[in-house]
């Protein structure tokens, strides 16, 4: 991993982190509800030094 | 050789911190730890580590007096190790001494303010931060000196041992880049991993998890560059020179009319069709309401991650986070372009 930080959910993509316009609409907003979600699980996870986790799956 | 040995006034045997305002005195041979340095010290400057932070023009013009009437082949500071009035003097009197063509060595901690005020002039040899490290230093420190003394110019830092200095010099390679970088990768094939530019990171422990997300406040912060429309403060679309901060109060996402990104380091013309593709702001309320995440934190922190010197983002780090532990905020969503 590139960067060091502990606490990693991928996102999509660089000009997108948390969107995905070729969903758009409802499926989008619910990708990214999803990416956080991931993230809210994260922050309450105990983590080895630079865990990365998928944000979509 | 002829060498003079810099120590303060605990180190020359004049007190304690009850003698740190002494002035500036010249002592005949080695006294203290010049005694350990295993070279033939000629004279001993001390000074009070009070006197030179407070005098420090008038008790630095006496002690480069002195310097000049012995005119010694190299100057040796300390060693300070981790002390910070001390060190700075360490690090100020061989700075001034080495830009008037006395070679300087000083010893202590990384981190002592002595390093900064050296400037890079004088050869800094990184020691404990404590006194136990004494024995290690004086050998370290006087090897360093008795080459310099002899006029020998030095490698560079991580094989001579020294602090560097912030000194590039150029050097013609044998080989061309391609060639090297073709060695390294086959070095790398067989197991050898090598390279030749260290890139360096802080390793900071993963805090603790947050014991119930439900109850905690989370912030927003981003590098993607996100802005009111108008941009008002002018953020920079590269080597951002701050971050800034916005209300999120009454926003239950990012309008186009009134959000945009300025970032120049990629397309952003996905983002500016909806902003909340770069900062979940909708999500996070709808989670907040739900009760996953106890509250938002109504502000908004942002900068331009796009070219930023690592200092600088650095700093706007400890910035952020300093605001951030104020305002009692348990964690962070972060995002990244």
């Amino acid at each position: 991993m590139m960067i060091g930080t502990n606490r990693t959910v991928r996102g999509v993509a660089v000009t997108n982190p948390v969107g995905e316009p070729s969903l758009g609409g409802e499926d989008e907003r619910a990708l990214r509800r999803r990416i956080v979600e991931r993230a809210v699980a994260m922050l309450a996870t105990d983590v080895e030094p630079k865990t990365v986790w998928e944000g979509r799956t | 050789m002829k060498v003079v040995h810099y120590v303060n006034q605990f180190f020359a045997g004049l007190g304690g911190e009850d003698a740190a305002g002494t002035e500036p005195v010249r002592l005949e041979g080695a006294v203290g730890p010049g005694k350990g340095l295993g070279l033939e010290v000629a004279v001993t400057l001390a000074c009070g580590d009070d006197y030179f932070g407070e005098h420090e023009e008038g008790a630095l013009a006496r002690l480069l007096r002195w310097l000049d009437e012995e005119q010694p082949d190299v100057l040796i500071c300390g060693p300070s190790f981790g002390s910070g009035r001390y060190g700075y003097a360490c690090g100020s009197f061989a700075r001034e001494a080495a830009r008037r063509g006395v070679p300087a060595v000083c010893g202590m901690h990384p981190e002592s303010p002595g390093v900064l005020a050296a400037e890079g002039a004088a050869y800094v040899v990184p020691t404990d931060v404590k006194v136990t490290g004494m024995r290690d230093a004086l050998p370290r420190m006087a090897a360093l000196a008795r080459r310099l003394a002899s006029g020998e110019t030095l490698g560079p830092p991580d094989q001579e041992g020294y602090l560097p200095r912030g000194v590039r010099r150029n050097e013609i390679a044998e080989r061309t880049g391609a060639q090297r970088a073709v060695d390294l990768l086959l070095a790398k094939l067989a197991g050898d991993v090598r390279t030749e530019v260290t890139a360096t990171f802080d390793d900071v422990p993963p805090p603790p998890p947050v014991a119930d997300m439900s109850n905690a406040t989370v912030a927003l912060v981003t590098e993607s560059g996100l802005v009111p429309r108008g941009n008002p403060d002018r953020l920079e679309s590269n080597r951002a020179h701050a971050w800034m901060s916005y209300p999120l109060e009454g926003l239950d996402g990012f309008d186009v009319a009134d959000w945009e990104t300025v970032h120049g380091g990629y397309d952003t013309s996905v983002a500016n069709a909806d902003p909340d593709r770069l900062v979940p702001l909708d999500a996070v309320r709808r989670l907040v309401a739900e009760g996953s995440i106890g509250s938002l934190h109504e502000t908004l922190y942002t900068t331009t991650g796009n070219s930023t010197p690592v200092a600088t983002a650095a700093k706007f780090g400890q910035e952020i986070a300093q605001r951030l532990r104020e305002a009692g905020i348990q964690a962070v969503i972060l995002t990244g372009t």
